[in-house]
């Protein structure tokens, strides 16, 4: 019994790091653009289905694919963000309507996909020598490890990002007051743009890990994503990378070890319930500055 | 009619309020200067029930106040206007009106009586259909004040009431904010940077600095005391 | 407070003014539902292939319930099908596993919709995004746990079957009673003081209650009102097709189509649900019967294409462009 609540635990502990990642990138979109991305979930399954034709027809190493999928992912988010987001700052209620808007790219995407790849879930084929790493009592699959590295890495890096260069500092200013950063002269536009490219960037390398670690992914999987990820920033709190990283590691830890006591669905009602009663106790999540509004 | 006593109110470590006393008599209207942050704001808040006060006393008519929803103490008969009006956005004026009148025991033709009166008043009865969005920032103040008073309170808080609005208007404000006292039987709490009219139309100043009560009394006695005239004034 | 004889004659007429004119507006839209319920009244008569009809009732009443909430309330439920969904099993547990006529099964459907609506209450704390997703998350969990009941009671995820009750004509007519009454609902909250204090909150919540406005306990009206009617679409719904199914009867789907009905007409107006619903359901119609396969990318274009050139909806934008037509539109 303690081996599997062990292995629950660092079970949490991976995949909790890898939601951290999703619900990093959607905090990024969320705190300097005030941008719900409902679509989120579908650009995560974009960049596993990025690495899954990489390997088939290239024979690229996933390891690989993933800095591709952020550059090129960037790229797109970085492009669609002045197809879309700028009309949004005229509307009566620009929260609400980016919700819908992100939520139709979001069916769109989902639809796309179907079409272009079938609804048959696929897996990527990606195996490690050795297969299993013994700790103790506890096998854990050497792939999984190396997702949690990884992701742990880059939200290491994001922040180093936000935290030291200038261009991080100044999305963090947006992140603080959007308006006051327009009359400091910097060009709010073009590095809302960055924020949104990012965030979509970052969807696609947890899209890839997610194909690393998880056995399947199919189309319309985007939805469950989106939603961790929502949980993931609402238990850290908005705008703090650690914080939601944190988060996600209770969220992934509690699913986890429920999955050990009782069935995969009610794990997830654990892990929803977990972030209901965080939104009541502490609405400004466990790590963020400010109450939710 | 309002009496507060030895208020007091912090958030986290800023002391925003440090113990505050004041009273507005029946039919009096108190003016309030200070620079921004001496807790001006923060007053009105605790009064009409927006913030709860850390301490001390607030009595509306004897009955105590402090610390209860802003619907009751709306109810029972504090009008509040903000810096920035918060007029209902999409809702015609007659609507507007309308919907401020909560008390219980208003037929819809009160009712109407009311909103009709008040539009007169502040001569905006001709776009009473029109959604409040469709006002100038001048006109919508005046809607504000207009919603407050169908409500027939006891005490009104104006939070500068003049601020953006042309001198035309301004003076039309002048002129209902004075009579309320004394036609409409409303006290009067009146927070504005605009020292001609607060001298215009206060009975009696507090000059507040830094949470904190620096001076009080008339406007002769306000204007020429030197603690006022160095704060405030920069002198 | 005085007023001359003067002012008091023109108040008079002002007041028979103005009453006229939120008269006329009403007996227009009341004019309107009725003339759309007769034509469906009678298409049972005329035809067999009622299913286009029915539907079109069905989605009207989901986006004209929707409406109460956005429109008038401000949120936007997420997880709005949980109402939908318990209405739907509320009837086919009643009917099927506890044996009961169909009609009392359905207004158990109501009164359980209620009641979840009662029990999520404490979630309208909440604002905007936050709403939302607490929204969603909680009708997830409705779902599994319905799922998760022994199958003896909820069907599992096989669902239930109703059989021997199904009567494609009757449930016909019981959903045009509940949009009937669901147009009633909005008709009469548009001219009601409820309904006027919800806009206001909606407009400023916090403004709502500086005027004396008990936000809390009026939000709580509309969402039960909200509530009410998509249990009951659910219940009817699971008796035309005879099935009660967890994956159709908890989808995102339902919400995602009754926001998009809605708001493709506008929030905020009680023809914008109907207008919006009649228009893509068409539009929908159309193309699934040519185009089955592209059916959900042209739903998410659509969405998109509204958000970003009609965000206020087919309605919404016009009384924007030309607002002397507020005359005539509730």
């Amino acid at each position: 019994m303690t081996g599997l609540l062990i292995q629950g635990l660092i079970n949490g502990l991976i995949l909790g790091a890898i939601y951290g990642l999703i619900g990093v990138g959607l905090n990024v979109v969320f705190g300097v653009l005030r941008v719900v991305n409902f679509a989120h979930g579908e650009f995560l399954v974009l960049g596993a289905y990025f690495a899954f034709y990489l390997m088939e027809y290239a024979g690229i190493n996933p390891l690989v694919a993933l800095p591709l999928a952020f550059a090129a992912f960037f790229l797109a988010g970085y492009l669609l963000y002045f197809v879309l987001i700028p009309r949004l700052s005229k509307a009566d209620d620009p929260e609400i309507s980016s919700l819908l808007l992100m939520f139709g790219v979001s069916i769109m995407l989902g639809a796309l996909m179907l079409l272009a790849f079938d609804a048959d879930a696929r897996s990527l084929p990606y195996e490690i020598e050795p297969v299993f790493l013994k700790f103790g009592p506890v096998l854990i699959p050497t792939v999984r490890l190396l997702a949690l590295a990884i992701a742990l890495a880059i939200i290491a890096a994001l922040t180093v990002f936000l935290y030291r260069t200038q261009l991080g500092r100044a999305l963090r200013a947006i992140i603080m007051n959007r308006d006051a950063v327009r009359i400091v002269g910097i060009n709010v536009e073009r590095l809302s743009a960055v924020a949104f490219g990012l965030g979509v960037g970052l969807a696609a390398a947890s899209g890839v890990l997610v194909a690393m670690v998880f056995p399947a992914f199919s189309p319309f999987m985007g939805n469950d994503y989106t939603l961790i990820g929502f949980i993931v920033i609402v238990l850290g709190g908005l705008g703090h990378p650690v914080g939601a990283l944190v988060g996600a590691l209770l969220f992934g830890v509690t699913e986890q070890v429920s999955v050990v006591f009782f069935s995969p669905s009610i794990a997830t009602i654990c892990g929803f319930a977990l972030m209901v009663a965080t939104i009541f106790i502490r609405p400004s999540g466990l790590f963020g500055r400010q109450a939710l509004r | 009619m309002l009496k507060v006593t030895n208020l007091k109110k912090r958030f986290g470590g800023l002391v925003a309020l440090q113990g505050v006393d004041l009273e507005v008599p029946k039919g009096g209207i108190l003016g309030i200067i200070g620079m921004n942050g001496s807790g001006k704001t923060t007053l009105l808040n605790c009064i009409n029930g927006i913030y709860t006060p850390d301490e001390g006393r607030i009595e509306l008519g004897g009955q105590e106040i402090g610390g209860r929803q802003v619907h009751d103490v709306a109810r029972l008969g504090v009008g509040r206007t903000f810096q920035v009006p918060r007029i209902f956005r999409h809702l015609s004026l007659l609507d507007n009106l309308d919907v401020a009148q909560q008390q219980a025991g208003r037929s819809v033709d009160e009712r109407y009586a009311q909103s009709e009166y008040w539009l007169h008043k502040v001569e905006l009865h001709r776009l009473r259909h029109n959604y409040a969005e469709e006002l100038s920032g001048g006109q919508q103040k005046l809607v504000e004040l207009a919603r407050i008073m169908v409500a027939r309170p006891k005490v009104v808080l104006l939070d500068e009431p003049f601020a953006g609005v042309n001198p035309a208007l301004a003076q039309l404000l002048i002129s209902v904010i004075r009579e309320l006292p004394t036609e409409h039987d409303c006290s009067v709490v009146l927070v504005s940077h605009d020292l001609t009219s607060i001298y215009q139309l206060s009975h009696h100043i507090i000059v507040m600095n830094e949470g904190a009560i620096l001076s009080q009394g008339d406007a002769d006695h306000v204007r020429a005391d030197p603690r006022v005239v160095e704060a405030y004034l920069g002198a | 407070m005085s007023s001359s004889p003067a002012l008091a004659a023109g108040a008079a007429s002002h007041r028979a003014q103005d009453l006229r004119a939120v008269r006329l507006r009403t007996r227009i839209a009341v004019t309107l539902f009725a003339a759309l319920a007769a034509g469906l009244a009678v298409i049972p008569m005329a035809t067999s292939n009622i299913s286009f009809a029915f539907y079109l009732m069905l989605w009207i009443t989901m986006a004209s319930a929707m409406n109460i909430c956005v429109g008038f309330t401000g949120y936007l439920p997420f997880g709005y099908v949980v109402f939908y969904g318990v209405g739907s099993y509320a009837t086919g547990i009643c009917y099927k596993i506890m044996g009961w006529p169909i009609l009392p099964s359905l207004l158990a459907a109501g009164g359980v919709g209620v009641a979840i609506a009662l029990l999520l209450a404490p979630t309208l704390r909440l604002r905007g995004v936050y709403f939302g997703i607490v929204s969603l998350a909680l009708a997830t969990i409705v779902k599994l746990v319905i799922s998760d009941l022994p199958q003896s009671f909820t069907g599992g995820s096989m669902g239930i079957i109703l059989s021997s009750a199904n009567n494609p004509t009757h449930s016909y007519y019981a959903m045009l009673l509940v949009m009937g009454a669901t147009l009633a609902t909005v008709t009469w909250l548009s001219v009601s003081r409820l309904g006027r204090a919800l806009k206001a909150i909606r407009d400023d919540d916090g403004a709502a209650a500086c005027v004396g406005i008990h936000v809390p306990n009026t939000r709580l009206k509309a969402w039960l009102l909200a509530a009410l009617f998509p249990a009951l679409a659910g219940g009817i719904e699971a008796w035309y097709t005879n099935v009660v199914d967890p994956e159709y009867a908890f989808n995102v789907l339902i919400t995602a189509k009754s926001i998009i009905y809605a708001m493709a007409g506008g929030f905020g107006t009680i023809l914008g649900p109907v207008v919006g619903t009649l228009a893509l359901l068409g539009i929908d119609h159309m193309i699934w019967q040519k185009f089955p396969v592209v059916n959900l990318l042209l739903l998410g274009l659509i969405i998109v294409l509204l958000m970003l050139f009609l965000p206020r909806g087919i309605v919404g934008s016009l009384l924007k462009r030309k607002p002397q037509l507020r005359r005539y539109i509730a």
